[in-house]
């Protein structure tokens, strides 16, 4: 298991946090992820043998936010 | 496939139609013809603070809160629809279509319905316990509130980081809670997912749910939270059918529209404070000042006799600004003639006096001298009505 932060730099509140959180149960091969918007990032846990950075940062775009490895 | 799909829009369209009818009905309610009518809507400060609740939450409190809540909707219902569409392509197909119409437009009923009721309750909640505020803490708890508010305004504004921290982030196990939930597809699913949005209040609806916290009245909370809730239920109702997408677009076109509308409602929430704490750095304080013409003494006052006449009107304090001679005592008669607004609720601040006046009716206050020069500020106890004693 890898874990990696990302800077989310257009989250507007709470709530997004909660949507990428969500996260958790669309992409295969996370274990958890927690994410701050008053911190502005996500700590998402993952394996690296199903997941990559690149999938990670495009199902964050997916879900309307920008994902910049910290 | 897709044209099986098509005419699930149309129930849509027929109970946003019914929302917003209610919603207008509701707002025809609150905007009475008969001004005069002698009931809790002569009370305009709580009329007006229904309204401006109403129309918060049908412009910018729905917006704002789409995100999370209109998606777990959009994506409960769109798990519903996709079961209900696979159990019905056995059967008839014309009594399919009628069917899944049904089937698509109850869930949002549902959902909206629990969100409404959830909210009026949190709203008598909020407001049961603002009533046990006593006058000074409820004076600290508006202050409170207003800061809260302008903080809030100021953090959807992205002025400085640090005012992200006046978002409350719900704990974590709540909102995976919620998302796991969400994931259901029996009818009770909406139901209780509109009850659980309690639990992840947006920024507008915080500042709403303080609002009610403010008005130290189980009633007056759970009205103004139905009288928000209501009007975010035609946006929510019409995006449970569009794309999360969209709805992350338009809350964030809306934000800064919605940063305004909060910045203002934290400024009146703060002047508020000020008028029941006595200070003359209130909004109204402060103009009573600058443009003294407006406020001239009434002539019906008669000061030499040792007595004063302050008419407690529904409109407020007539005349604003009592002149009295300093270095005595003197007797303030407050007159009530069907007073029914929170004008009745009067309070002298520094001279931490406190009275529910009768509806109709005369009371008479002893004001101890003064010196020359000074000011007693008075106030409603919602800081909404205010009037000053100048002693000369």
């Amino acid at each position: 298991m890898l874990r990696k932060t990302f800077k989310i730099p257009d989250m507007t509140c709470t709530n997004c946090a909660m949507k990428i959180e969500s996260l958790e149960d669309d992409l295969d091969g996370v274990q958890e992820i927690n994410a701050s918007y008053h911190k502005l990032e996500m700590v998402i846990e993952y394996d690296e043998a199903t997941l990559n950075e690149e999938q990670i940062i495009a199902a964050v775009r997916k879900k309307g936010y920008t994902a910049i490895p910290a | 496939m897709s044209k099986e799909k098509q005419p699930s829009i149309d129930p849509v369209v027929i109970v946003t139609l019914g929302i917003l009818l209610v919603a207008i009905a509701v707002a025809m309610i609150a905007f009475p013809s008969d001004s005069n009518s002698i009931n809790i809507a002569a009370d305009s400060g709580l009329i007006s603070q229904i309204i401006v609740a109403f129309f918060t939450g049908l412009t910018t409190g729905g917006l704002s809160c789409l995100a999370v809540q209109g998606g777990l909707l959009a994506s409960s219902l769109a798990r519903q629809i996709e079961q209900d569409y696979v159990e019905q392509t056995a059967q008839n197909k014309k009594k399919q279509k009628a069917s899944i119409r049904t089937n698509s437009a109850l869930p949002i009923a549902l959902f909206l319905l629990s969100k409404l009721v959830a909210y009026t309750l949190l709203g008598a909640l909020l407001g049961w316990l603002g009533s046990y505020l006593t006058f000074s803490p409820m004076t600290r708890a508006l202050l409170a509130i207003g800061i809260f508010m302008v903080g809030n305004a100021l953090r959807m504004f992205n002025v400085h980081p640090i005012f992200r921290y006046f978002s409350i982030e719900p704990p974590k196990f709540i909102t995976r809670y919620i998302r796991k939930t969400a994931k259901g597809t029996d009818t009770a699913t909406p139901l209780f997912l509109g009850f659980l949005t309690v639990f992840i209040p947006c920024g507008v609806t915080q500042a709403m749910m303080a609002t009610a916290l403010g008005t130290g009245s189980m009633a007056m909370g759970a009205v103004l939270m139905f009288a928000f809730t209501l009007g975010t239920s035609p946006v929510f109702f019409i995006v449970a059918y569009l794309t999360t997408e969209l709805g992350a677009k338009l809350e964030k076109f809306f934000m800064r529209f919605v940063a305004v509308l909060v910045l203002i409602l934290g400024f009146v929430t703060l002047d508020s404070g000020l008028n029941l704490m006595g200070s003359p750095l209130s909004l109204q304080n402060l103009t009573r000042n600058w443009f003294p013409s407006q406020a001239e003494a009434n002539p019906v006052a008669d000061s030499a006799q040792g007595e004063i006449i302050l008419n407690v009107q529904n409109g407020g304090y007539f005349p604003a600004t009592l002149k009295v001679p300093a270095g005595q005592d003197f007797t303030l008669n407050l007159v009530t003639d069907q007073t029914y607004s929170c004008a009745r609720d009067f309070v002298i601040p520094a001279l931490n006096f406190y009275k529910l006046l009768p509806d109709t009716g005369t009371v008479q206050v002893t004001i101890p001298a003064q010196k020359a020069g000074s000011t007693i500020f008075f106030t409603c106890s919602m800081g909404m009505y205010t009037g000053q004693i100048v002693f000369e």
